[in-house]
């Protein structure tokens, strides 16, 4: 093609010409680019959370329950508990960086003449934090004492019925063997973990005192972590060999399957959203290069007259078109990428999750994950729907008959 | 030597009812360095002609020659690039690009022409010809109407084509503005031998031709050889004039 820094030139300077109607068209584009910055971001970041949300709270890098458990919420039957034997202590003992056991069961919780049915988390003072980290935990009050009837309650219940720190309570239940048992504890703290299923209808006692209710110290859950998660599904063939049928084993993958699948479906709904943002934009490159191609009859006219092929004029009006693209993408990943990378480092506080999904396992900070590849993708898929855009007023404009053009007024 | 011909050329607009001859069976030929002008009534046809050797358009019926090559047949493409290396326009209305620089407009000539080396310093190069050394940064819009016509004038010719035209280039322009234009032409004319070929209503640059073919609904009904006192002085007669094929 002649001429190409010389058509480049004049697209450049054919943009500044209608500065309103430019930006105008622009904008649509940084709106759906950044908007596609940001919706990766957050649905990459949603799966992490899920993930990690199942590692540090909840599983483990894998986990052993008894057989046929269920596993929707607040059914935590303690009918049937895992033993452990000594070879698999020890196999535990060498293969992992820390292992726990937990009792899940669902007491009720009787306060002030109130009844709740709640979660309850026995956990071994030493070993849990070991598996589970505690960085995130806010406590009011302070930590229960082992020896000491004491437990901590989530924030959701403390706020539905108003317990306090030093609050005494009562926590009925059955024992694995069915009888009625209960007893009077006292609130040591608060606690804020940001996991959402421990905050919503949770209680957090120390496992003597969970194994006084269930007259038992077996546990219900067994959590390992290793020193990559990666060594998960490898572990999980061997534990559930050591544990024999009494145990299902799952790993951290086999947990979060479903609900990353579940993101995954938001991921295509975010996308659909950003395609006909997107639709729209390249309409808008369209009919604003329409009208540029309408108002400048004559200007394309003189150009072909003086040697611009039809082929230069569409090139002419796609760089156009796709100039505005460049434009909009530069300024829509810059702001969903800053915002991706701000949230990034400053998680976002989903204080609806708790209210939504008291059983849904993820964390009320959501930290975005930012990824610079996405940035040039969007921002090629912007430019590319500008230029695609561009190609029905560029093929107008050519059309144009040179003879007639160069005289319109 | 003749640089365009014309053979039997007809442009016809619609079809039936609706058919217009615009130029019927046209035969001409225009030989190099003339200044010729084509003269007539509107509606008589000259533009219609005008974009037939201008290749702006093709003939419904005979052949152009263009430097000794037919025209017949040849692509888009391949009368785009026609256009750009042998063809220098002059319009009306001057036809500018707005975004341009009085350099730019005159540097777009080389380049659409292929001859992108060295077209800046020729284009800076060729303002100062037409007497407009100064304001090589100007855009359009911050020219007179005559100046813009001398860009047009320094686009037109700084390709050195074989042939100018000219639709009404002093339509525009006053009297004063357009007797310096076309006084620019003639100066080129007789200084780089370029041939122009004009459309014209007005009676100055009849003033100035040296051929004036007259046409009538779409037909050349007189070719007049002549040449005007200044040129005649200039050529002492060694000049080609032209003549009726």
């Amino acid at each position: 093609m002649r001429a190409p820094t010389l058509i480049l030139r004049l697209a450049v300077r054919n943009l500044f010409r209608q500065k309103r109607r430019t930006v105008l068209t622009a904008t649509v584009v940084v709106v759906g680019i950044g908007l596609l910055v940001l919706g990766e971001a957050v649905i990459a970041g949603s799966e992490d959370n899920i993930v990690v949300s199942a590692i540090d709270a909840l599983v483990g890098h894998v986990q052993a329950r008894p057989a046929d458990y269920p596993t929707q919420p607040m059914q935590h039957p303690v009918d049937k508990l895992l033993t452990i034997d000594a070879p698999t202590t020890a196999w535990l003992n060498q293969h992992t960086v820390a292992w726990t056991g937990r009792q899940l069961f669902t007491p009720t919780l009787i306060f002030g003449g109130e009844g709740l049915r709640v979660r309850a988390f026995g956990y071994d003072p030493v070993r849990d934090a070991k598996v589970f980290p505690r960085d995130l935990w806010k406590v009011r009050g302070r930590q229960p004492d082992p020896v000491k009837d004491e437990i901590l309650v989530s924030r959701g219940v403390a706020k539905l019925l108003d317990i306090q720190p030093g609050d005494r309570l009562v926590l009925q239940t059955r024992t694995h063997l069915g009888a009625m048992n209960a007893l009077e504890v006292q609130v040591a703290g608060i606690v804020a973990t940001t996991q959402t299923v421990l905050d919503s209808m949770s209680v957090l006692l120390p496992l003597p005192l969970s194994a006084r209710l269930l007259d038992s110290a077996q546990p219900t859950h067994l959590s390992l972590r290793f020193a990559s998660r990666d060594l998960a599904p490898a572990a999980k063939v061997e534990l559930a060999r050591l544990l024999g049928r009494q145990a299902t084993v799952v790993t951290w993958q086999d947990e979060t399957r479903e609900l990353v699948e579940l993101v995954g479906t938001k991921k295509g709904a975010m996308q659909l959203m950003v395609a006909i943002l997107m639709l729209l934009a390249g309409f808008g490159i369209a009919n604003t290069l329409l009208m540029a191609a309408y108002e400048r009859v004559r200007e394309v006219g003189t150009l072909r007259a003086l040697g611009l092929t039809e082929g230069g004029v569409v090139a002419l009006f796609v760089v156009e078109g796709g100039l505005v693209g460049v434009m909009g993408s530069l300024v829509g990943v810059a702001w969903g990428g800053a915002l991706s990378l701000y949230w990034q480092v400053h998680p976002m506080e989903l204080a609806a999750t708790e209210a939504m999904g008291a059983n849904l396992p993820m964390s009320s900070l959501l930290y975005t994950r930012f990824d610079p590849w996405s940035l040039f993708a969007a921002a090629v898929f912007g430019v590319a729907v500008a230029m695609v855009a561009s190609i029905l007023p560029a093929r107008t404009a050519a059309r144009a008959a040179p003879a007639d053009a160069v005289r319109a007024e | 030597m003749a640089i365009c011909e014309l053979h039997g050329v007809t442009k016809t607009y619609g079809t039936g009812a609706t058919r217009v001859d615009a130029i019927q069976v046209i035969d001409l030929i225009i030989e190099a360095g003339e200044f010729t002008v084509l003269s007539g009534p509107s509606g008589s046809g000259k533009t219609t002609l005008l974009n037939q050797v201008g290749c702006l358009d093709a003939p419904s019926e005979g052949e152009l020659l263009l430097d000794g090559r037919s025209t017949r047949g040849l692509t888009s493409r391949q009368l785009s690039h026609l256009r750009g290396e042998k063809i220098g326009f002059i319009f009306q209305s001057f036809n500018l690009i707005p975004v341009l620089t009085a350099t730019e407009n005159v540097e777009l000539a080389l380049q659409l022409a292929g001859r992108s080396d060295g077209a800046h310093e020729a284009a800076l190069a060729m303002l100062p010809q037409v007497g407009l050394g100064g304001l090589e940064h100007r855009r359009p819009n911050e020219l007179s109407g005559g100046q813009q016509q001398r860009v047009a004038i320094a686009r037109a010719l700084v390709k050195k084509p074989l042939l100018v035209i000219a639709d009404e280039p002093t339509a525009n322009l006053d009297s004063a503005n357009g007797e310096q234009v076309l006084s620019l032409m003639q100066e080129l004319n007789e200084s780089l031998g370029i041939t122009f070929l004009f459309s014209t209503h007005d009676p100055r640059v009849l003033a100035h031709a040296r051929r004036v073919i007259y046409l009538e609904d779409g037909r050349v009904v007189r070719d007049e050889v002549r040449q005007p006192p200044a040129t005649r002085r200039r050529q002492s007669g060694t000049r080609p004039s032209g003549e009726v094929a």
